[in-house]
């Protein structure tokens, strides 16, 4: 009882291992190919399919195997994270931005502005995330920017319904109707009186889109709309392991915990900041 | 004597300590009589209802002493199983304080009046309807072969009480508790119901326990009244007795504190104070704290003094 | 009731509508389709005489309507790829993914329920406990994922279903357990707290007091009212499934929508596409709409409102 009253208060609870595995994700993906065990690209076929290393056959070099062209599994995971963590980031900012943006004016503007948006929104919502992914992807090269341009096509109309939402709530109290009375512009409104206050919502919104946003690429990258080669996503580690999946299963479970564990941690981190930061949000 | 309750005792055992909810009541109802539980919010006689049917919040009601005999069957000694068969809704039916939301919302009236028939082996199939229907008629349900199928939302207030009403008494049980079964009607409403009641009890020699706060809707109903405060009895008596010649304090303050129609406008009369905490209660007499007559030995536990004709309260006063 | 319900309709339609749009906006930033058709050595003159045949000379707006008014005749145009009217080629392959897709739905509520309602019985017990750690591992594994391991463990390991195909039941229950996996953690979510809100009402206790036996508390009168929000809930379910039939087609080689949609993208089978993004979002908006129709069925009280 002692030790936990000695930890402060804000420290308490926090999701520590999800916080480990953000951060090794973080650090490889900033780190570049020198902090990995192996070069992830280097092809060695007398090595392939080599079990990993609890296995018989398996050797410590390769602590989670090779692949069908003998590179080490570890170092591609490693590697790939480099494209999660980038498309995450990008994708983010953008789809928030967009999103934010749209429902601060239609939210504030109401009128036509929103009912304009809503109708977006609603159109937007129509059409299944994949389905619109693939129509893009068609028309498109695929690659890392029609990834992020997909994600932000899909994710843009979830920020912008909930920031509209609170900006709605926000616009009925005093200090808004005071800013006006005084003669404040309205960009000034915008940006110093209501930004402010949604930014709370804002960060959460963010770490609980991360998740999805790494499931989605996976599944792009799989399906082969996304990252290409020589470039590694786990998604496309993936797919390439379909063709073995009889001879190497580590080749499939392998890569697919590295994109869960991500997730997972990406999901419990993103609970925890919202349950500190802005309660409320728990319904989605 | 159709209910004997003995000196049952049960506690919550809470976070935060015991707390001693129902602490020692002794009362016994007649066939074809009405006991009235009175006493204000947290006295303990919503408790003291569930206590007898054993319907205790699962890890933390317990009933630590005490019997409970139902036609000279002791309750505490029976299995949970042996309870729902052949007590609950059989024998001892319970009717609650809101029909607005006793009623199950998604299952259709007849479902739900003939659910306790269902369950205790009494009816099946045509035979089943026809007894719904026979006592939806004795409770005064109009048209009730029509409304078998319809949803407690269709039904006003006291419609939805009669239901209920008809959903207790459908197994003819030998006690009814009655949880402020008038408490959510209107007055209007509130006079048929409790006529409702009475004839069910002359009909079928139901013995009633009434719980209520309210002085008035005792007084038409109830042949006994026992008074509970902070978990106890402290007054048994008929009913006129109680309203003619309260003996204990908390009795007397009780009626004092109702306003007159006819008195010149005065203030309130307020009984001062707050009852005790159940979880840590006075040694002795629990209302001597607000108690007008307190003396010295009011902190021991007061005696109950038998005043002769079925009237006994228990007071310090009254033992000299 | 009809009031509301013709005020949604209109809002699919118009949903619709500017999905078709979209859809159609989006085809034409791939650039020139003609030069997919012609051979190379093409002259200029084959060029722009193919571009009139097609109408691509005409005006943006233009050529939209010609679509929507084509579409609303039922012709999308003849796929590149099979040569075959592309409107046929979805609707063959629709019943295929609305089977799976319901099939996946059925397995993500045969789960969800029985884990909700254990839940909220025995909160803190074994059920709670297991079944929220396993929903949280759900939700961060991609549905194509948990597909690969199901064939890896079933068809390749222990070989007891096959690993593609369509067929009977075998066929069908990795494909519908790979699809129908992510929602269970939201599903049972909701069936535990409407539980536990439903255990603590009136009619539940007085239910009790008149001897019901508790199995049929749980199992009947409270879960018929705990049941409410997550049926009406199914429209929204039922559209994930489509969104997630893409994937989960190509994965197990399920004739159906999504698997003709993924290979005539890589086919750059322009026809096919539009036609089956396009069925997909109507069956979309539809399934969302569905919501506000079974709740009116679910759920008596609202039935004789309106």
């Amino acid at each position: 009882m002692t030790v936990r009253r000695r930890i402060p208060l804000w420290l308490r609870g926090v999701p520590w291992l999800a916080l480990l595995v953000l951060a090794v994700v973080g650090i490889c993906a900033i780190g570049g190919d020198d902090i990995l065990p192996a070069d992830p690209n280097q092809l060695n076929l007398a090595d392939a399919f080599r079990p990993p290393f609890w296995a018989a056959n398996g050797s410590v070099g390769n602590p989670l195997g090779t692949d069908n062209l003998g590179r080490d599994i570890l170092s591609r995971i490693l590697a790939g994270s480099r494209i999660s963590v980038i498309v995450a980031a990008y994708a983010i900012v953008f789809s928030g931005g967009i999103g934010a943006l749209a429902g601060l004016v239609a939210g504030y503007f109401g009128g036509v502005v929103d009912a304009v948006l809503m109708r977006l929104i609603e159109i937007q919502q129509s059409i299944p995330s994949i389905a619109l992914a693939l129509i893009i992807a068609a028309a498109l090269e695929p690659g890392l920017s029609t990834v992020i341009f997909v994600i932000v096509l899909t994710y843009w109309a979830w920020y912008a319904r909930i920031i509209r939402g609170e900006v709605m709530t926000l616009k009925g109290r005093d200090y808004i109707a005071f800013a006006r009375v005084a003669g404040v512009g309205t960009p000034t409104i915008l940006m110093r009186h209501l930004l402010p206050n949604i930014f709370n919502t804002l960060i959460v919104l963010a770490t609980l889109q991360v998740g999805q946003v790494i499931l989605f690429e996976a599944s792009l990258s799989f399906l082969g709309l996304g990252i290409q080669q020589p470039d590694i996503s786990w998604g496309l580690m993936l797919a390439d392991a379909r063709q073995y999946i009889t001879n190497a299963w580590w080749a499939i479970t392998m890569p697919g915990i590295a994109i869960m564990l991500t997730c997972l941690s990406a999901n419990v981190f993103g609970d925890w900041l919202r349950d500190r930061l802005d309660p409320r949000l728990r319904q989605l | 004597m159709l209910l004997q309750v003995d000196q049952l005792r049960m506690y919550l055992h809470l976070r935060r300590g015991v707390l001693r909810a129902v602490d020692g009541i002794s009362l016994h109802v007649n066939e074809a009589e009405t006991l009235g539980l009175v006493g204000e919010s947290g006295s303990g006689k919503t408790m003291t209802g569930l206590a007898m049917l054993r319907l205790l919040p699962r890890d933390a009601g317990r009933i630590e002493s005490g019997s409970i005999a139902l036609d000279g069957r002791d309750l505490t000694t029976l299995t949970e199983t042996e309870m729902v068969r052949e007590i609950r809704g059989r024998r001892i039916a319970m009717i609650m304080q809101d029909p607005m939301t006793s009623l199950n919302p998604v299952f259709s009236v007849g479902d739900q009046v003939g659910a306790p028939l269902r369950y205790h082996d009494i009816a099946r199939g045509a035979v089943l309807r026809s007894s719904v229907i026979d006592v939806l008629r004795r409770v005064r349900l109009p048209s009730p072969e029509q409304r078998l199928g319809d949803y407690p939302h269709q039904f006003s207030g006291g419609q939805r009480q009669r239901i209920v009403t008809a959903m207790a008494i459908g197994c003819t049980p030998r006690l009814l508790i009655a949880d402020e079964p008038t408490t959510a009607l209107d007055v209007t409403i509130q006079v048929q119901i409790i006529a409702l009641l009475k004839r069910i009890q002359q009909d079928a020699g139901l013995g009633i326990v009434l719980i209520t706060h309210d002085l008035g809707v005792a007084a038409s109903l109830c042949h006994r009244i026992a008074v509970m405060y902070a978990g106890q009895i402290v007054e048994t008596a008929p009913v006129r007795a109680i309203y003619r010649s309260p003996a204990h304090p908390y009795t007397q303050a009780l009626l004092a504190a109702i306003p007159r129609l006819y008195a010149t406008a005065k203030r309130l009369t307020a009984i001062p104070g707050q009852p005790p905490s159940l979880i840590d209660p006075p040694a002795g007499c629990r209302f001597a704290a607000r108690c007008p007559h307190r003396m010295a030995r009011c902190t021991e536990p007061p005696p109950m003094v038998d005043l002769g004709d079925g009237h006994s309260a228990a007071c310090w006063k009254l033992a000299a | 009731m009809s009031r509301f319900l013709l005020h949604r309709l209109l809002q699919g339609l118009v949903s619709i509508v500017g999905a078709s749009i979209v859809i159609f906006l989006i085809s034409r930033l791939s650039g020139d389709p003609v030069q997919i058709l012609l051979p190379s050595d093409a002259t200029p003159e084959m060029i722009a005489e193919t571009r009139r045949t097609l109408g691509l000379d005409l005006p943006l707006w233009h050529q939209y309507v010609i679509f929507a008014w084509d579409a609303l005749r039922g012709d999308f145009g003849r796929s590149y790829r099979w040569q075959m009217p592309a409107l046929r080629l979805i609707l063959d392959r629709l019943p295929a993914t609305i089977l799976l897709a319901v099939c996946g739905l059925i397995f993500s509520v045969a789960v969800a329920v029985p884990v909700g309602v254990l839940s909220a019985v025995r909160p803190g017990g074994w059920t709670d406990r297991v079944g929220r750690i396993f929903a949280m591992l759900g939700q961060a594994m991609p549905a194509f994922w948990v597909g690969l391991l199901l064939i890896l463990l079933f068809a390749v390991q222990l070989n007891w279903l096959p690993a593609f195909g369509y067929g009977g039941v075998s066929h069908i229950i990795m494909p519908a357990i790979a699809l129908g996996w992510y929602p269970v953690a939201a599903q049972t979510r909701i069936v535990r707290s409407a539980m536990r809100d439903v255990l603590d009402s009136d009619y539940i206790r007085l239910s009790r007091a008149l001897g019901t036996p508790e199995r049929w508390i749980v199992w009947k009168y409270a879960l018929r009212n705990a049941a409410v929000p997550l049926l009406t809930m199914l429209g929204v379910y039922f559209a994930a499934m489509l969104g997630g039939a893409f994937v989960v087609e190509t994965i197990f080689a399920w004739p159906g929508v999504g698997r003709t949609v993924v290979e005539a993208v890589f086919s750059r089978d322009f026809p096919v596409v539009q036609a089956g993004v396009l069925f997909t979002s109507i069956l979309f908006v539809l399934s969302n709409l569905l919501v506000d129709l079974t709740y009116g069925i679910v759920d008596p009280r609202i039935r004789d409102d309106r």
